[in-house]
């Protein structure tokens, strides 16, 4: 039989002769955003969504106009001063934030339902542009694109007669990382979507964080070094970036400021092959979704036949009502089970990295062991926004079930808090071992307080979290990247929330130090912490209550 | 009549200005296989989330099991089982998980649980699929699922909301012997369902809700009395040859009460 390709256009459908057209079909895609966010202002909810999102906006577009005012100023003084080929150093920090905050910050990022597109008429290359044009509206994208247009300016301010040629490496340059972005989330959700990817992913982030330990030592070594090493370590290490995206733009435009013409095209052609390589490895992870690939998390292994179920009981956690400890398993297994969750549990491990990397043994970071193990375990519950602040999220029309069955809100509620609790517990513990690894163990005086300060926020935390699941959920697909959302007022709020908390800490933190002990800080800490267990007890005796009233708008938005 | 399982007093819901259900006034008795019909958007998902505490009325009254549904929900919903519409299943847990679960959200001990959900996956013929996570049973499993997840704690009232949708003939004959061996040990399942001819086979009673208002409720043969009675009034009553007319099937009580007849005025002739 014959079957039609993915190109093949044109059909007899109705007497008429249906060609789908690109074109037509991403306006159509468009227009249904569109509706979809004029339709959306009529509820109460999402004319506050809209406010979110214009506030958080605001912030991008003040960090862009910032970034881009200082690195077009950086940028202008290089070119200025003869010093194209360290334009590097704009570069890389504009590439580096381009790949690096969507995967740290995926409450912000957005990706497409590709199931939702396929079952149209699409032809491959409107999904595939969908697919780009999505990951074009992303925040990273707007600010790094706002970055690169200052970047240009300045190099244009400086040197008028190399602008064209600046802009058009530059905007290259902004297409490589919109590829590249794009391919490394496709590829690492198809990674992580499967058991057996994700553990050999797994393995490499061991490894990886093993390495870690290489690099403190080598810091300590070039610390010590006289000014000549180091100008060397510099060298080599310009050498070392020079053949990737940001050192052959930089090199393409400090080529042609010098009059190297040949020699800056060999750094944009380079530039370009990173750029067709990047498309080919994105078409080809694309395509096999366009072509109904099904990524499962199951085993293929079936049971031989006439083979009975084995009995399998659930966890036996003591102290628990069944009830709580089935939720807990639950929450655990589906966490379990999300690849893309679980790689952002992992990313306070890499922020101790880079706080290691960036370690000298002065001003601020000479402090660093103390202030890296609270300041990582602040970041881990900054983390667990996207599971604490909807918890509900994950599962979509179960919780409809939660609904019909007699076990109490409350029940469920603890059972869902005391998972995350225990992710949270994790998650700390790993901070503080990786602490110990790159740095020093923090001390007992530092340990202690950052667990009364967690003993503090915690129950605050996981209080509010309950409410806002509640008041503002939002259905996640939990398996997928950029779609492990809150509501972005959720978000904000619960920002909000942790600053407060945060700052509440910080600020007993300076009045120990200023009243000259700093032991003190532990019990006026703990006595808050009290008080925030208190609160959390009489939020989640409201809970049934709350639920219960508003189960209409709940049910629905999850249900969706 | 016993006191019933189910019954409502002037149940109704509305959405602002739509009223989707209104006024309804529902009787079920104990050990009846009650099938609840309308049109789509007639109000029956509607009522059923009503009556599994799902959705809050804006006015009337439930009782079920003779306790009220506000007042006791909790007594309530240990002792019914619910399939609702979307099935209510959490996706990337096994059949096993799952069930396991929700027989530990009904308050059954862990070993219980294990058991009823082994015995429930044989029954239900799900047995080979152990490590398949939920989300990749086809439709038809994920009903018998939802089914085998409804009956774990031994309810005493069933809820399914429409659970032969996209279910095929080997499926649905599972769900069948499930229901009808419910039945059989007394307990009482409320349905609703489009496909007529299994609410005939398998319902010894009926409600028709048509635009929000309960139009018809009784047993078949109540109702096909009841429309045969109005069809008698009528110039068409008697077949041209004067021999008596076959049983009216529940398709044609049904269209008869709710007005099934649709004009053909339009005509989509660009179909062809």
């Amino acid at each position: 039989m014959n079957q039609a390709g993915p190109n093949q256009v044109g059909m007899k459908l109705a007497g008429q002769n249906f060609a789908p057209q690109g074109r037509r079909q991403l306006a159509a895609v468009a227009e249904l955003r569109w509706r979809i966010f004029v339709n959306s202002l009529h509820s109460f909810r999402g004319r506050l969504e809209l406010a979110s999102r214009i506030f958080v906006g605001l912030a991008f577009v003040a960090g862009g106009i910032g970034g881009a005012v200082g690195l077009g100023g950086a940028a202008w003084f290089l070119m200025l001063d003869g010093n194209g080929e360290w334009l590097g150093t704009v570069l890389w920090p504009v590439f580096l934030y381009w790949q690096l905050f969507p995967l740290m910050a995926t409450a912000f990022t957005r990706n497409v339902e590709s199931a939702s597109l396929l079952r149209f008429p699409l032809s491959y290359r409107s999904y595939f542009l969908v697919r780009l044009a999505y990951g074009s509206l992303d925040p990273a994208t707007t600010v790094a694109n706002l970055w690169l247009l200052g970047i240009t300016i300045g190099i244009g301010a400086a040197q008028p007669r190399l602008l064209p040629w600046a802009a058009v490496v530059l905007l290259t340059f902004a297409i490589v990382n919109l590829l590249l972005a794009r391919t490394a989330f496709s590829w690492l959700e198809r990674w992580l979507a499967q058991r057996r990817t994700r553990e050999i992913m797994g393995v490499l982030f061991f490894l990886c964080i093993l390495s870690l330990q290489l690099i403190g030592p080598l810091i300590a070594s070039y610390g010590h070094k006289s000014s000549p090493e180091t100008r060397l370590l510099g060298q080599d290490l310009s050498k070392v970036q020079k053949p990737l995206p940001p050192g052959l733009a930089s090199a393409a435009i400090a080529s042609a400021a010098q009059g190297q013409r040949w020699t800056g095209l060999l750094s944009f052609l380079l530039l370009g092959f990173y750029g067709i390589a990047f498309l080919w490895l994105l078409n080809f992870r694309l395509r096999a979704e366009y072509r109904g690939e099904n990524l499962s998390e199951s085993a293929t292994r079936k049971a031989s036949p006439g083979e009975l179920p084995a009995l399998h009981p659930s966890w036996n956690v003591p102290g628990l009502p069944g009830p709580v400890a089935a939720v807990f398993q639950k929450e655990l297994r589906y966490l379990s089970r999300s690849g893309p969750m679980l790689f952002t549990l992992v990313v306070p491990l890499f922020m101790l990295l880079v706080f290691r990397s960036s370690g000298q043994n002065q001003g601020l970071f000479a402090h660093a062991p103390e202030l890296t193990f609270p300041l990582g375990a602040a970041y881990s519950l900054l983390l667990l926004t996207n599971l604490s602040y909807n918890n509900f999220g994950a599962d979509g029309r179960g919780v409809q079930f939660f609904f019909a069955s007699p076990a109490p809100f409350r029940q469920i509620m603890t059972g869902k808090n005391l998972a995350h609790a225990a992710i949270f517990t994790l998650e700390v513990v790993l901070v503080w071992l990786g602490t110990s690894l790159l740095y020093r163990p923090p001390s007992i005086r530092v340990t202690l307080a950052t667990v009364a300060g967690i003993l503090f926020a915690l129950p605050i935390d996981l209080a509010a979290g309950n409410l806002f699941s509640i008041y503002s959920p939002t259905k996640i697909e939990a398996g997928v990247f950029g779609r492990q959302r809150a509501s972005l007022t959720t978000v904000l709020a619960s920002f909000g929330i942790r600053g407060a908390l945060f700052g509440g800490a910080a600020l007993m933190l300076w009045l120990s130090r200023v009243y000259g002990s700093s032991w003190i800080v532990v019990p006026v800490l703990l006595l808050p912490a009290v008080l925030a267990g208190a609160a959390y007890s009489i939020a989640l005796n409201h809970v049934d209550k709350i639920a219960l009233n508003h189960r209409d708008n709940f049910i629905s938005q999850l249900s969706r | 009549m016993d006191s019933p399982t189910i019954s409502t007093e002037n149940l109704t819901r509305r959405f602002g200005e739509l009223v989707a259900v209104e006024d309804v006034n529902l009787r079920v008795a104990p050990g009846q296989f009650f099938g609840f019909l309308g049109p789509n958007g007639a109000g029956k998902s509607t009522t059923i989330k009503m009556l599994t505490g799902l959705l809050a009325p804006t006015a009337g009254r439930i009782q079920i099991l003779g306790l009220d549904l506000v007042t006791n929900m909790v007594e309530v919903k240990r002792q019914i089982g619910v399939v609702p519409e979307g099935m209510a299943l959490f996706g990337r847990l096994t059949g096993s998980e799952y069930l396991n679960f929700v027989g530990r959200m009904y308050g059954l001990d862990r070993d219980t649980a294990a058991r009823r959900t082994s015995e429930l996956l044989e029954f239900m013929q799900l047995v080979d699929q152990p490590k398949t996570m939920v989300t990749d049973y086809s439709h038809g499993m994920q009903k018998k699922l939802a089914l085998a997840a409804a009956v774990i704690h031994g309810p005493k009232v069933l809820f399914l909301d429409e659970p032969f949708e996209g279910v095929d003939a080997i499926a649905a004959g599972t769900l069948k012997a499930m229901l009808q061996r419910m039945i059989a040990r007394g307990a009482t399942i409320f349905l609703t369902s489009h496909v007529l001819e299994i609410v005939e086979r398998l319902c010894s009673h009926v409600g028709i809700i048509h635009r929000g208002r309960l139009v018809a409720q009784g047993s078949l043969e109540e109702l096909r009395a009841g429309v045969e009675a109005q069809a008698a009034v009528l110039p068409d009553a008697a077949t041209s040859d004067g021999s008596p007319r076959e049983k009216l099937t529940l398709e044609e009580i049904f269209l008869r009460i709710v007005g099934g007849s649709r004009s053909a005025s339009q005509e989509l002739s660009w179909l062809g």
